[in-house]
């Protein structure tokens, strides 16, 4: 049988060097070299690392958008608020062994200037996109220059 | 050379493509009669995904994210758009012809059926 195939350790994060003292596979190490690169390489690789999330954070004219990846996760499991000058993100799901619920929360800090009251969310293929309109005064305004 | 790709798979690069790739997070389980296997691919869609399977090697490939639209500016980023690239090697125990795919909430279900000469059997002593 040679599927590549393993048993989904939630320990890593407990032991960052696995297989010294105890008995790891082939795939375990694999698996464990794959993640080492994948958080060298993007920081988060996605869900279930300590609850927390990767999340994005872009601006344009007009509003500020935060984006987080949330695969797995149904729409409405998913809440949004604004607390304190604080987006707080936090969404639950099926956990992947199939017994309980995983969840997951976030915080990200915004600037004054966003009105709360204006706040919209979307998910689409498991990436929420919270948008933050900026308030008038906050927006970037031309200022024309007269030369006497 | 299967072998050699169960331990050292694709490494998020592949040989032809010299674009950096990116490998999505999976996992895989068995039931007895086919394997599972669960990606993690937020924000792509069914258009941006391809799936083959050829010679052993299940090959789960495309595009990141879509662009951003324009005049919007990364003030941080987490996530990546780099286009993604896993290749999973199998022996002849899958059943190429059973292999069911599923996209939902950015997760990619594969269901590959196991041939029937991989099925546990009962013999019966006589």
């Amino acid at each position: 049988m040679r599927f590549i195939k393993f048993n989904q350790t939630n320990g890593r994060s407990a032991s960052p060097v696995p297989g010294f003292g105890g008995r790891v596979s082939q795939q375990g190490l694999e698996n464990e070299l794959d993640w080492l690169f994948g958080t060298a390489l993007t920081g988060f690789a996605g869900l279930s690392r300590g609850g927390q999330f990767p999340v994005d954070l872009f601006e344009d004219k007009e509003n500020t958008y935060v984006r987080a990846e949330l695969p797995g996760v149904a729409s409405d499991a998913i809440s949004v608020e604004i607390v304190d000058g604080a987006l707080s993100i936090q969404a639950s799901r099926k956990a992947s062994s199939g017994e309980g619920n995983e969840s997951f929360a976030r915080l990200v800090n915004i600037a004054d200037e966003v009105q709360a009251d204006k706040v919209s969310a979307s998910y689409e293929n498991g990436v929420l996109t919270v948008t933050l309109p900026r308030k008038e005064q906050a927006k970037p305004r031309k200022i024309n220059v007269s030369v006497n | 050379m299967p072998y050699l790709n169960v331990l050292i798979p694709s490494g998020g690069r592949s040989e032809s493509d010299p674009v950096a790739t990116r490998k999505p997070r999976y996992e895989v389980s068995e039931t007895e009669n086919a394997y599972r296997i669960t990606v993690s691919l937020p924000g792509v869609t069914k258009d941006s995904l391809e799936i083959t399977d050829e010679n052993g090697q299940l090959r789960i490939s495309g595009k990141g994210g879509p662009a951003l639209p324009e005049g919007r500016v990364a003030l941080r980023r987490e996530t990546s758009d780099a286009p993604f690239d896993l290749v999973l090697a199998h022996d002849n125990t899958v059943d190429t012809e059973k292999i069911d795919a599923v996209l939902k909430d950015g997760v990619l279900s594969l269901t590959l059926a196991k041939s029937e000469s991989a099925k546990p059997r009962k013999i019966a002593v006589s």
